[in-house]
């Protein structure tokens, strides 16, 4: 089996440290949760890696830049690339925000060949003010790494599964699967693909039976038919015409909900889904995303707002919503059959129908944030413990997780505002109550006023105990002295100063 | 789906009545039989916060078709101590929050009111006379129980039953030492007599029966 249809992939190097706006030649980085998503090549270059702490990072590298992640910014930013690349090629597919493809064949005959299709993509690219490497191989995936290769590379035709025998398992993404078969003596994507399908198959399951697919070179899925794509186009129109981003944005997570129980009925999922917006002066938006089955109906609408919030600033003025949004269609491409995912317990399945619609019709009120879902994680203060996540939203995977030092004990408090409230807490005589910097209180509390309310006589106290944190992080670290009060008219109060003032965090109502 | 039939028709009369909304087993002594379906239930005064949490958790621990745990929203809470809530057993994953509802609270109400079998509100406003007997309208076709919270919740009308802790003392804190570690709170319902001693929550999050015991200390496991 050959590996599949020529594809030309162009790559931006360190695509989300870009859109954070990092120049590559300052050291720098992008960071989600806590550890570096990516970095520039000059970061590299000190020893700073992808994965890593912050913190390691800046031992590493103290001049280092770090940047929030805004993964809003990276899709919208690369449109600008994907733009470029449409000017010679139209069919541009989004692999993700920093990685783009294109089909190789035909284009390749119209620019003379294919080393002059890469390099007329590339310099298209870099015109358009990024860096980036140029590929051609045969399937998406050894077309990535051939993109990846110094500035671009080409692998003849069948001569895929050479080309990706000496790359390392980690290419492949999927940590736990290398991690295994590096005990196994397998190291490199050529031990991989020496090893039987089936017996691979086998122990590995299905998404095992896809990486050694790619591993050989090959397509991860046989490719189904593509008929019956185009009747499966999910499409509402806007009457009036939709002024608002947001109301697209909205109508995208219900078609695509429709879509995706449409898809599911029919046990597929497509491993493309094109986004298509069209405006009421006759002019179409048109883009590809890479689907694979992995995006919920939430991701999907995101990607809509961000093909709508990458076009619009194009025409510079309020008129550039082109006279509304007279229609969106999304047209699945490349059905193949679905081989399963398992959603976790906190999956959409969990909702009850009911449930779900009357969410959507909150959600219609209030705005995708309006209602959201619990989920219990750990964390020192008792509005840390919460995380609230919008209905159709996944929940967060990677929790922080203890130890909590310094941790409010059980019972829970019954009320906790969402920031914390000004109080006074005052002694007998009437003075303010100081904490010293060793922890000694000026005088026992005797009274506590909440928010200028009237003041109240403590019955019982204690504290202080001291919560230090982020004291590593100076702009962060916060220094509190934490204390409860029982009040006589029988609540309790969980309280705090900083920096000598008093504050309510949270109340045992 | 014979569900949904059933609840846009609303009860037939002559129908078999709805079962009732359950509460948490501490709290039968002093809601027997549980919330009737689609009444309102006031919880005022200090100790309101807990009420109101420990009326979610019922529901959400014992609630829904089969007993096995009933849908809950809260709307205009932001402060809804979800911790606390799932320490008296209910299940976060069966909660829906609306921290801010804005001017569109009647609105969120009414869409939540199919779905789920309990909303604790908190109205940001005095309610109009014709948004509250939608509302409780709505709710008494739904079978939804309203539990009402916050300073306008007195003013709402046809609310039969009220609870409140009438008086409570927290266990544990000492003068500059100890922990909180529970509270004793005597709930009533308003006009049914006395009451009865909850742990309010207990030393675990809780709710349990306890005695009034004035200053006899004891080992609550």
């Amino acid at each position: 089996m050959t590996g599949g249809p020529r594809v030309l992939v162009v790559w931006c190097p360190d695509w989300p440290a870009t859109a954070a706006g990092i120049d590559a030649a300052t050291a720098g980085a992008v960071v989600a949760r806590g550890r570096l998503a990516a970095c520039t090549a000059a970061a590299r270059a000190a020893g700073v890696r992808r994965g890593q702490r912050v913190r390691d990072a800046q031992r590493r590298c103290p001049e280092l830049v770090v940047q929030d992640r805004d993964e809003a910014a990276e899709g919208r930013l690369f449109e600008t690339v994907a733009a470029a690349v449409a000017a010679l090629i139209p069919r541009v597919e989004v692999v993700r925000p920093g990685v783009c493809a294109v089909p190789a064949r035909g284009p390749a005959q119209f620019y003379g060949g294919e080393e002059a299709l890469r390099v007329h993509v590339q310099d298209a690219v870099v015109e358009a003010g990024f860096d980036c490497g140029a590929g051609v191989a045969d399937g998406l995936f050894a077309a990535e790494l051939a993109a990846r290769q110094d500035g671009g590379a080409i692998v003849p035709a069948g001569g895929s599964a050479r080309f990706l025998a000496p790359y390392p398992l980690a290419v492949l993404e999927r940590p736990e699967l290398a991690e295994l078969l590096a005990r196994l003596g397998v190291r490199t994507l050529g031990d991989f693909a020496a090893l039987p399908a089936a017996s691979v198959a086998d122990r590995f399951g299905a998404d095992g039976a896809r990486a050694h697919r790619l591993a050989r070179g090959i397509e991860p899925r046989p490719l189904a038919p593509g008929a019956a794509a185009a009747d499966r186009a999910a499409r509402t129109a806007f009457d009036p015409p939709a002024e608002r981003a947001e109301q697209v944005v909205f109508a995208a997570r219900r078609l695509a909900a429709e879509l995706h129980a449409a898809l599911a009925a029919d046990g597929v999922t497509c491993a493309r889904l094109g986004v298509e917006v069209g405006f009421a002066d006759g002019r179409v938006l048109e883009r590809l995303w890479r689907h694979d089955g992995n995006l919920s109906a939430t991701a999907v609408a995101e990607r809509v707002r961000w093909q709508l919030a990458a076009w619009r600033p194009e025409e510079g003025d309020a008129d550039a919503v082109w006279g509304g949004a007279a229609w969106l269609e999304l047209v699945p491409d490349q059905l193949v059959p679905d081989t399963g995912r398992q959603d976790g317990l906190w999956g959409r399945g969990a909702v009850t129908d009911r449930v779900a619609r009357a969410a959507d019709r909150v959600q219609a009120l209030l705005g995708h944030g309006g209602v959201a879902r619990p989920v219990l994680v750990a964390g020192r203060d008792p509005g840390e413990r919460v995380v609230r996540v919008p209905v159709g939203d996944l929940a967060p995977t990677d929790r922080p997780d203890g130890p909590w030092p310094g941790g409010v004990p059980d019972p829970a408090p019954a009320a906790v505002p969402p920031g914390p409230l000004p109080a006074e807490v005052t002694d007998d005589a009437g003075a303010r109550v100081a904490v010293s910097a060793r922890c000694a209180v000026s005088a026992p509390p005797a009274r506590l006023a909440v928010g200028g309310g009237p003041a109240v006589r403590i019955v019982a106290w204690n504290g202080p105990w001291p919560v230090a944190e982020r004291w590593w992080d100076p702009p962060r670290a916060r220094r509190r002295a934490r204390f409860q009060l029982a009040t006589e008219d029988g609540r309790a109060y969980l309280a705090s100063v900083e920096h000598g003032n008093w504050q309510v965090e949270a109340v045992y109502d | 789906m014979a569900e949904p039939a059933r609840t846009l028709a609303g009860p037939l009369p002559g129908a078999a009545p709805r079962p009732a909304v359950p509460v948490l087993p501490a709290l039968r002594t002093v809601v027997p039989g549980g919330l009737r379906p689609g009444s309102l239930v006031g919880v005022a005064g200090h100790g309101s916060g807990s009420l109101g949490l420990a009326l979610v958790a019922g529901v959400s621990r014992h609630g829904g078709p089969d007993r096995a745990g009933g849908w809950c929203a809260v709307v205009g809470l932001p402060e809804f101590g979800v911790v606390a809530a799932a320490g008296m057993g209910a299940a976060p994953e069966r909660l829906l929050l609306v921290d801010d509802p804005g001017d569109r609270w009647a609105d969120v109400v009414a869409a939540l009111t199919e779905a789920v079998d309990l909303v604790l509100l908190r109205p940001p406003e005095r309610p109009g006379a014709a948004a509250a007997r939608r509302l409780a309208a709505l709710a008494r076709r739904h079978g939804c129980v309203l539990a009402l919270a916050g300073p306008h919740a007195a003013a709402w009308p046809g609310v039969r039953l009220r609870l409140r802790v009438a008086e409570s003392r927290w266990e544990g804190l000492g003068a500059g030492h100890g922990v909180l570690r529970a509270r004793r709170a005597r709930v009533t319902a308003e006009g049914r007599g006395g009451g009865a001693w909850l742990w309010l929550p207990g030393p675990a999050g809780e709710v349990a029966p306890a005695d009034g015991g004035r200053p006899r200390l004891e080992v609550v496991a």
